[in-house]
């Protein structure tokens, strides 16, 4: 059984997450709705530094960037969709804070990156099987 | 015949002003030494209690009133600092009578502090540090009613005043959490019920004696009438935003009517259904808030519940509903243009609303974000509320709005809008983000000042194009001329040791060039000469006058509606429209030979 060693890239990835989720969680001192991206984004921390459930982790951290950057997106041009755009910027507002908001949307461009084939995120939460 | 139908005509014109103002009275009003008082208010309410005409006596304690009021009447005389004294007269038609009036002296100190506006209550709060931690309060707990009359200085434990704070936040109160919790610990540490020592001086002058004030109560005790606004046919209307009603009061025979707002698809509340709101207290779902007439006579309302823009033809009374659209939140101040166009601020979503009649075209244009963290915010509000709408009564909002942990500045809130009479351009102000704006109406083109006083409330023009600012936040008056862009500004004159003032809005007479502005904190409407560079103090006969907008008559009377939230705290139990008469005093003391 080969040993994978942590690559620097998840180390980075995941301090940066903790870091953000702690940022968080700090103003979900105040407003409650925070600590659930802070909670999300210590959960992707502790994924990202075991290596575990990569496709999870990769679905969250997509999910997350698209929701967030719809939410921006609709918020400054959204005019066009009339009454639904309060709708739409509501739930993509709820999706991003469900799977980390702003702690995972900061990261998410580089993380997603790194998940690509080949790349260290990638074989960190893939290591290729042991060699008999 | 000619001069016979002369001679008629003027006798009836001699006798109608006698027939029609039945309950006359002239005499001295004196302290409880008897010496005269000065500046003392002598007030005359009509046998049914609903409404009431006060002058103010002179140097040598001298005052005289006619009123229209007929039957038992009460005449009440109230100072500063002593106990009312009052009487009840049988007033008859034709009738002057001779009536002199003495002030008592309070027999404890609790009997003196109930007479105490709230402002000298507030004035002994224990702020940790005055400066850091006043500011909040003022602005997020000032802003809808006063804090310190008898309504909101019951003693409290601790406990109990941080939930009174998070009540308040459930209806849009905006401080920070830690700011909520400064607030509660002073409101439970100051208000503990023990009587004090306290002086107040409402600044007596010869111009106060000329002065009349005239009052009608209306509605209920959940009844808030936020403006009020003289039509082009003389009425006096006001926007009930609690009851979706339009208000018209006829001065001259007292008559009150309403008008119900139609219908509209939309849970109660409107679009702010997601916050918790008490029963009572913006229980509409158009929430009517300002008004501004078309020279058509339509009369144009925010209505900043359901975000929409509604006229209303006082000839057939029919009310016409249009959308302003998209994310607009809290349609507010709204002012017509010399084109007739409708111009209105839209304060939750940082945002002005244009709106043609003629074409029915409506616009909103998203004003300058000032900041990152502030554009955030803006733009992020009206989706709260809307995932709040999703939540009814839940307030779930709070628990995702930046405002919790940045306090309201992270808002830009812009309030109150006028037109400059002199280029048409079009001049609002920023709350929150303590910022003046100019519009060319034209190109749409935006420009922006920073205030040097914090709290830009409800501005206005003077005939000369001078933009004259309350600055809510800080107790003060600004002045700044758009031709070379400087400020002047000016402190608001209080009434005791250690006071504030909370100037909500003012108005400037175009004829006179007066500054007519609330005073709230310490129930007075203020008058500042901008030749003498003076102000005149007018207080009002009737304790917790919450004032949020001023409208001239063609005469030159100043009306507003009293508003406190909720009305229920104000002295009678019920709101009321008043309307001051400069020189009315002096009318009554001519008509009367005194």
């Amino acid at each position: 059984m080969s040993i994978e060693k942590r690559p620097g890239s998840a180390r980075l990835f995941a301090i940066s997450l903790l870091v953000l989720g702690l940022l968080i969680g700090y103003f979900g001192l105040s407003a409650n709705g925070y600590l659930v991206p802070a909670l999300v984004a210590f959960g992707m921390a502790g994924l990202l530094w075991f290596g575990k459930a990569g496709r999870l982790f990769k679905a969250v951290t997509l999910v997350n960037l698209v929701s967030g950057t719809l939410l921006v997106l609709v918020l400054a041009f959204g005019d066009f969709l009339g009454d639904h755009k309060l709708d739409v910027s509501g739930v993509s507002l709820l999706v991003s804070l469900l799977t980390g908001g702003p702690a995972v949307a900061l990261v998410a461009p580089g993380l997603l990156l790194g998940l690509r084939s080949g790349k260290a995120l990638d074989r960190w939460f893939n290591p290729a099987p042991s060699q008999a | 015949m000619n001069k016979a139908l002369t001679a008629i005509v003027t006798m009836a014109a001699m006798l109608q002003p006698e027939l029609a103002l039945a309950g006359s009275y002239s005499g001295k009003a004196r302290l409880p030494d008897g010496r005269p008082a000065y500046g003392a208010m002598v007030t005359v309410f009509d046998a049914d209690g609903q409404r009431r005409q006060t002058v103010y006596t002179a140097a040598d304690g001298s005052y005289a009133i006619r009123t229209p009021y007929a039957g038992k009447v009460k005449v009440r005389v109230r100072l500063s600092g002593f106990k009312d004294g009052s009487t009840e007269q049988a007033a008859t038609a034709g009738g002057s009578t001779r009536l002199d009036l003495s002030l008592g002296n309070f027999t404890n100190l609790g009997e003196m502090n109930d007479a105490l506006s709230a402002s000298a209550f507030n004035a002994r709060l224990p702020w940790p540090n005055v400066a850091r931690d006043r500011p909040a309060f003022v602005s997020q707990c000032n802003y809808c009613h006063q804090v310190g009359n008898s309504w909101t200085r019951i003693p409290r434990d601790h406990e109990q005043w941080i939930a009174e704070v998070e009540k308040m936040e459930n209806m849009l109160a905006m401080q920070s959490q830690a700011q909520g919790r400064v607030i509660a610990e002073t409101l439970w540490k100051g208000f503990d019920g023990k009587p004090f020592h306290a002086s107040q001086n409402y600044g007596a002058s010869p111009e106060l004696a000329k002065a009349k004030v005239r009052e009608w109560l209306v509605g209920d005790g959940y009844t808030f009438i936020h403006d009020a606004d003289v039509a082009q046919d003389g009425m006096l209307y006001g926007t009930d935003e609690g009851h979706d009603i339009l208000w018209m009061l006829n001065r001259d025979t007292g008559k009150i009517d309403q008008f119900k707002l139609p219908a509209i698809n939309l849970p109660r509340g409107g679009l702010f259904s997601g916050m918790r709101l008490p029963i009572g207290q913006f229980t509409g779902k158009h929430g009517p808030h300002s008004m501004a007439q078309t020279s058509d006579g339509r009369i144009w309302i925010t209505n900043a519940l359901s975000s929409t823009l509604m006229s209303f033809d006082p000839r057939t009374k029919r009310f016409k509903t249009y959308k302003v659209g998209h994310d607009a939140l809290y349609p507010h101040t709204i002012r017509v243009d010399k084109n007739d166009v409708v111009w209105f601020t839209i304060v939750a979503s940082n945002q002005i609303g244009r709106f043609d009649p003629k074409t029915e075209q409506m616009t909103v244009m998203r004003l300058p974000s000032n900041g990152v963290l502030r554009w955030l915010t803006d733009q992020l509000f009206p989706t709260l509320m809307r995932i709040g709408s999703w939540f009814p009564d839940q307030a779930v909002h709070l628990n995702l709005s930046t405002h919790r942990f940045f306090g309201e500045q992270i808002l830009a809130f812009p309030y109150g809008i006028d037109v400059n009479p002199v280029d048409g351009s079009i001049w609002y102000a920023k709350l929150y983000a303590s910022k003046i704006g100019r519009i060319d109406p034209k190109t749409m083109a935006v420009q922006e000042w920073d205030t040097p006083m914090i709290g830009p409330r409800r501005p206005r023009f003077d005939a000369q194009g001078i933009f004259w600012i309350p600055a809510f936040d800080a107790g003060g008056l600004m002045r700044f001329d758009p031709k070379n862009a400087k400020f002047e500004t000016y402190r608001i004159p209080v009434v005791g040791k250690n006071e504030y003032e909370t100037p909500y809005a003012l108005n400037v007479d175009r004829k006179t060039g007066q500054v007519w502005m609330a005073a709230n904190n310490s129930d007075r409407i203020i008058r500042f000469d901008p030749k003498t560079r003076k102000f005149f103090s007018y207080p009002s006969p009737t304790r917790v006058t919450v004032l949020r907008d001023f409208s001239f008559t063609k005469d030159g009377q100043v009306c507003s509606s009293s508003s406190n939230m909720p009305a229920a705290a104000i002295e009678d139990g019920r709101p009321n429209f008043i309307c001051l008469e400069p020189e009315g005093g002096a009318a009554d003391r001519a008509a009367l030979g005194s």
